[in-house]
């Protein structure tokens, strides 16, 4: 049960690299996890490399209220899963997933671990010759078996192939119920399954916090609507998609006299310029609809397919499940309370 | 005519090893017989040409061909000397100096001397080489002094010795020359370059999460050094321990100026003996006794190095190695 606050502004300088300033505040409540999501390059990593301590900054990471900042790593009590795995060669599988507990007060037993895990058979085996799903769970029991008061976990699911992915991240969402966790990712699909709040980073900074849905539907800014796999519509060159919002913002003035639609609610302003609505909030029709559309392109996916449209001067996402035929014309509605400015 | 394939096909057919051991056969006959003739140039044209035939056997490109052929005249320059040498010693002559008792110490001395300063490089130049690996301010001159050995004509290096820890150097009341601890010191400084950057590229090596693994999961500092830098490094420790002994065991320059003679304890007369470090006895030897004399003494420390160094080379590989099997 720990609370865990990080408020870390530094500039760290890697040999031969450009400094790289990270400016970037974390709130995680017990038994959360927050999730870091953000591009490659937007510092992520260092900052949970900062919050694990391994890093010199000039910054305050908290642990239940207690300044941790200038505690060792060895003293903090946090677990950390790396994206590259990093489990010690020269050591078997079982020596591994114990390496830690000597130093702990309380640990859990390796075996059992492992076989929660589904790797008790290869407790004698040396990692370089596992599988990257093989590594990775050895790497997050080896975590577990030291009881963290928190869990870091940076990118583990990245060096995975697709199925493997899936498998592990079911097994993390298990694991994570329990204990406060910082999870860095690149990947929305695992923010979504894994987060209890969600912290995007761009260049160093926190550009938006919030729930899963805050993030996903209420982007709060052109560039976290893409990242997180929204539609990012320019106004100006959607002067169709403009007109039907103005309409609605008239006829919610005149019957409720505020003056404000619902495109408007959070930013308060009646001239966003673009507009980010996810694509499975918008639907295709044949006949009605807010606005017709030319379709593009159409790519298969699993149950559904993913339709490339285009209207006015823009192009939009969504999905089907009878997929159209590419060059016809088909008619989009827009949720009014899926559309939001950003 | 075979293609890329086929030939690919017949060498993994023969296997490397009986090909390696068929071209050493082939050489060593083809030394043997242009030698006892009396026309060992014949051997060095040898060389070239078969090299060029085999690369041509084995890969058939023009630049594999004219690179090991390049590579093959730098080999019959270092190589036809050791031949020579070789098969030009006086057996009777390398016996007699095999049951020399000064002999003996002598090439106690060139083992015995030489262990103590990779020991001495390794003990002081590992921790520095950790440091080297991670980075600190000041680094660059640091790495300067390291390698400032490696450049230093060695017999400056014996004068620099003698500056520091001479008579009137940093310890007045003691001096290091003509001492044991001269010689090792002597050794040492021109040794422990090969220590520190062999150790240095075995840190450096390491991926540093697994130093950060080890630290989260409450290792500290040292205990991540006992148990995963330093066996993750310890290969390229004895690689460094073995190049400063090897370097050190052929040092004359610095070791001629400093510790000429040195007195020490010789186990096997259960007291202590004074002799002469082998290169400088060797280079005595050759200077009294002219060049078939020395060459015995020098074929002799010649066998005895190889021997511990190929020793030490299989003690400690572990089949990763690329090229010779």
């Amino acid at each position: 049960m720990t609370r865990l606050t990080a408020d870390i502004r530094s500039t760290f300088t890697a040999d031969g690299a450009e400094p790289f300033t990270v400016d970037a505040a974390l709130e995680v409540e017990s038994n959360e996890t927050c999730v870091v999501l953000g591009p490659s390059g937007s510092g992520k990593t260092l900052l949970l490399e900062t919050i694990a301590g391994f890093h010199e900054h000039t910054g305050v990471v908290t642990a239940n209220g207690t300044d941790i900042t200038g505690q060792p790593p060895e003293e903090r009590g946090f677990g950390f899963v790396f994206q590259d795995y990093a489990l010690f060669p020269h050591m078997t599988v079982r020596e591994n997933v114990e390496y830690g507990t000597r130093y702990r007060e309380s640990s859990r037993d390796a075996a059992e671990l492992l076989a929660e895990l589904g790797v008790a058979h290869l407790s004698e085996r040396n990692p370089p010759t596992l599988s990257g799903g093989e590594k990775q769970r050895v790497a997050l029991a080896r975590a577990l078996a030291i009881r963290p008061s928190v869990m870091l976990l940076d990118e583990p699911l990245a060096a995975l192939d697709v199925p493997t992915q899936q498998a592990l991240r079911d097994d993390l969402v298990d694991v994570l119920a329990d204990v406060t966790a910082v999870y860095v990712t690149h990947n929305r699909t695992t923010a979504r399954a894994v987060a209890d709040r969600i912290v995007v980073m761009q260049d160093g900074r926190v550009v938006q916090r919030g729930t899963p849905e805050d993030v996903f539907e209420r982007p709060a800014s052109p560039m976290v609507a893409r990242f997180t796999g929204a539609n990012v519509i320019d106004l100006s060159a959607a002067p169709s998609l403009r007109r039907i919002l103005d309409d609605d913002i008239g006829s919610q003035a005149r019957s409720d006299g505020s003056g404000r639609g619902p495109v408007d609610r959070d930013s308060g302003t009646d001239a966003a310029d673009h507009v980010a609505i996810r694509p499975e909030a918008i639907t295709l029709n044949d006949a009605d609809g807010d606005l017709s559309a030319t379709v593009e392109r159409v790519v298969r996916e699993d149950a559904t397919s993913r339709v490339t449209l285009a209207f006015d001067d823009v192009t939009v996402e969504a999905f089907a499940t009878s997929p159209p035929v590419v060059g016809t014309e088909v008619a989009l509605s827009f949720p009014r309370d899926r559309l939001h400015p950003c | 005519m075979a293609t890329e394939t086929e030939r690919r096909f017949e060498i993994a057919a023969v296997g490397r090893t009986p090909l390696v051991v068929a071209f050493v056969v082939v050489q060593a006959l083809a030394f043997a017989a242009a030698y006892s003739v009396g026309q060992p140039t014949w051997y060095a044209y040898f060389i070239v040409g078969s090299t060029a035939v085999t690369a041509y056997a084995l890969d058939g490109t023009s630049f594999t061909v004219a690179t090991a052929t390049a590579g093959s005249l730098l080999m019959v320059a270092l190589g036809l000397p050791l031949f020579m040498f070789v098969a030009r010693q006086t057996p009777a002559l390398v016996i007699e100096k095999a049951l020399d008792p000064d002999v003996h110490r002598v090439l106690y001395l060139g083992v015995y001397g030489p262990l103590l300063a990779a020991l001495l490089s390794l003990l002081f130049g590992v921790p520095l080489a950790h440091l080297l690996a991670k980075g600190f301010s000041g680094q660059p001159l640091v790495e300067s002094l390291v390698d400032l050995p490696l450049v230093v004509p060695h017999s400056v290096a014996g004068i620099i010795i003698l500056f520091g820890f001479g008579k009137g150097g940093a310890f007045p009341q003691f001096s290091v020359l003509g001492t044991m601890v001269g010689l090792v010191l002597a050794m040492a400084f021109v040794s422990a370059p090969y220590a520190v950057n062999a150790s240095r590229e075995a840190f450096e090596a390491i991926d540093d999460r697994l130093e950060y693994a080890s630290r989260i999961h409450g290792a500290n500092n040292w205990e991540t050094f006992r148990r995963v830098t330093g066996p993750l490094a310890v290969r390229g420790m004895i690689t460094g321990g073995v190049l400063a002994w090897a370097r050190a065991v052929s040092e004359f320059g610095a070791v001629a100026v400093v510790a000429y003679s040195v007195e020490f304890f010789y186990p096997f007369a259960g007291g202590t003996v004074t002799a002469q470090h082998a290169p400088v006895f060797v280079y005595n030897t050759y200077l009294q006794g002219g060049l078939e004399e020395s060459g015995a003494v020098a074929f002799l420390l010649l066998a005895v190095s190889a021997v511990i160094f190929l020793l030490v080379r299989y003690l400690t590989d572990d089949g990763t190695a690329g090229g010779m099997p």
